[in-house]
């Protein structure tokens, strides 16, 4: 087993595959990717899978514009021989008053600005997008078509594999305890199986990040926070889009199979690492979606479960390597939409890791920016 | 087919309803499982595989393989192995092994 790497990506997620592939595409030869359990086992194969494009700041509108544009192609970019499942039948946002729908309009401006196809519309027009939606205290909707949703664990393998294919070595089950630092620089990762010599760590551990980055000497400010989830029987398509609420914090989407997923927010979840679930949250859900999506309320459970999001106090991602120029590379804190964005990310951090220049500038998503006060706050997060 | 004599089992019947499967009317003894009647009547198929639509038939007859799934009075995804026959249900298979929400 080799002991020395020009580059180890720890997490099994979609930031670690995508940078890994990308990493190996761009000519690099010896990288070795570290995963704790199996590929997708944290917050990418616990996620509600969507992918929009509809965002309140600029940054997130061009990396998720990028990361749908490469899904659109994803088979045949990593020569995938399976099907990642991109169901592009849009993301219908709910506004249940006049300051989400003012919030979305200035959404909308920003998305139409740059290429973004959303449209603002009102209850009648979502009514007529998602017929069975019951529109009672709704003030309007904001949409995108080339918004969907695909399959997490599809997307992840599909990476993974087209990775190997370029040499990476991928080690499941194998747990990265933290860095060997000397001189202030990166020297090695310690795992559960030894030490691997290496000058260049990509940290993509969700909200585990700073565990890893406290062995770096950086205090990385990202609290997990257990999100819960549950899917249902299979029924013949009947929907579309993911529909959205921030103001209620639920979202619901029906998969390729006939599923549907849906999950809904609660600030009371714990903080830490917990991946337990709750009888409460399965009362919430079930009366928020039968209020909202009144056909479903017949439909039968199968399922639940919790994922853990890595949050920031912006709601964005730190993308940074941490401290300057020591090889510590950070892209972790994504709070619940690093799954839409990975493919993109995956382009950026590796493009980072090579001294390259990102195809999207994302220098406002440094790790100085908390400690400054320059938070980049993203207003349309559940 | 019905088993008519069984070494340990007595069939006490319900008595003789009319129910549908898909177009046809077809015959069952009350409180019967709904596949059973179906049986009877020489129903092999029940349901179809998601992808490439392959016959799915009776097979764990005790409500948890999910072979049976139908719709039932509109409602989808019925194992109708464990559940009673009534007078004038509805049984319809489902395209794909998906049925439509009522």
């Amino acid at each position: 087993m080799k002991t020395t790497a020009d580059a180890v990506i720890i997490g099994g997620g979609i930031t670690g595959c995508a940078t890994a592939f990308e990493l190996a595409r761009n000519g690099m030869k010896n990288v070795v990717l570290l995963e704790k359990e199996y590929l997708a086992s944290g917050a990418t194969g616990r996620c509600g899978a969507g992918v929009r494009q509809q965002f309140g700041t600029r940054i997130n509108c061009l990396m998720s514009k990028a990361s749908v544009e490469l899904f659109e192609n994803l088979n045949d970019y990593l020569g995938f021989d399976g099907d990642i499942e991109f169901n592009q039948g849009g993301y219908l946002l709910l506004a249940h008053s006049e300051a989400t729908m003012a919030q979305f309009a200035k959404n909308v401006a920003l998305e139409n600005s740059l290429g973004i196809p959303a449209r603002l519309c009102t209850p009648e027009e979502a009514k007529e997008i998602v017929p069975h939606l019951n529109t009672e205290g709704l003030v309007g909707a904001s949409f995108c078509a080339e918004d969907g949703h695909l399959n997490p664990f599809k997307v992840t393998q599909a990476y993974a594999e087209a990775a190997q294919r370029l040499g990476v070595e991928v080690r499941k089950f194998t747990e990265a305890t933290g860095l060997i630092m000397e001189g202030g620089r990166v020297a090695g990762v310690r795992t559960a199986a030894g030490d691997l010599a290496t000058p260049l760590v990509l940290n993509a551990t969700g909200s585990h990040a700073p565990l890893i980055a406290k062995t770096a000497g950086v205090d990385l400010p990202i609290i997990g926070e257990r999100h819960q989830i549950l899917v249902t029987e299979p029924v013949a398509p009947l929907q579309k889009p993911m529909v959205i609420s921030f103001q209620y914090g639920v979202y619901c989407q029906q998969t390729p199979h006939g599923s549907f997923i849906m999950g809904v927010g609660d600030p009371h979840e714990p903080k830490g690492f917990d991946q337990g679930h709750s009888w409460d949250f399965l009362h919430r859900v079930a009366e928020k979606i039968a209020w909202l999506l009144p056909p479903l309320a017949g439909i039968r459970i199968v399922r639940q479960w919790s994922g853990i999001y890595d949050l920031t106090e912006d709601n964005q991602p730190v993308l940074d390597e941490a401290p300057a120029g020591c090889g510590h590379f950070i892209a972790a804190g994504f709070s619940g939409h690093g799954f839409m964005l990975g493919p993109t990310v995956g382009r950026i951090m590796a493009a980072k890791m090579l001294g390259q220049t990102p195809p999207i500038d994302v220098s406002a998503l440094n790790l100085g920016r908390f400690a400054r006060r320059e938070l980049v706050l993203e207003p349309s997060v559940v | 087919m019905r088993i008519q004599d069984h070494p340990i089992l007595d069939f006490s019947k319900g008595r003789k309803v009319r129910f549908w499967f898909e177009d046809r009317e077809l015959e069952g003894y009350e409180g019967e499982p709904i596949a059973a009647a179906l049986h009877a009547a020489g129903v092999r198929v029940l349901s179809e595989s998601p992808v490439r639509h392959r016959p799915r038939g009776f097979f764990c007859a005790i409500g948890n393989c999910s072979s049976c799934l139908m719709t039932v009075d509109g409602r989808p995804n019925v194992r109708v192995c464990v559940e009673a026959l009534h007078e004038g249900m509805r049984v319809q298979k489902q395209r794909g092994g998906r049925g439509d929400l009522a």
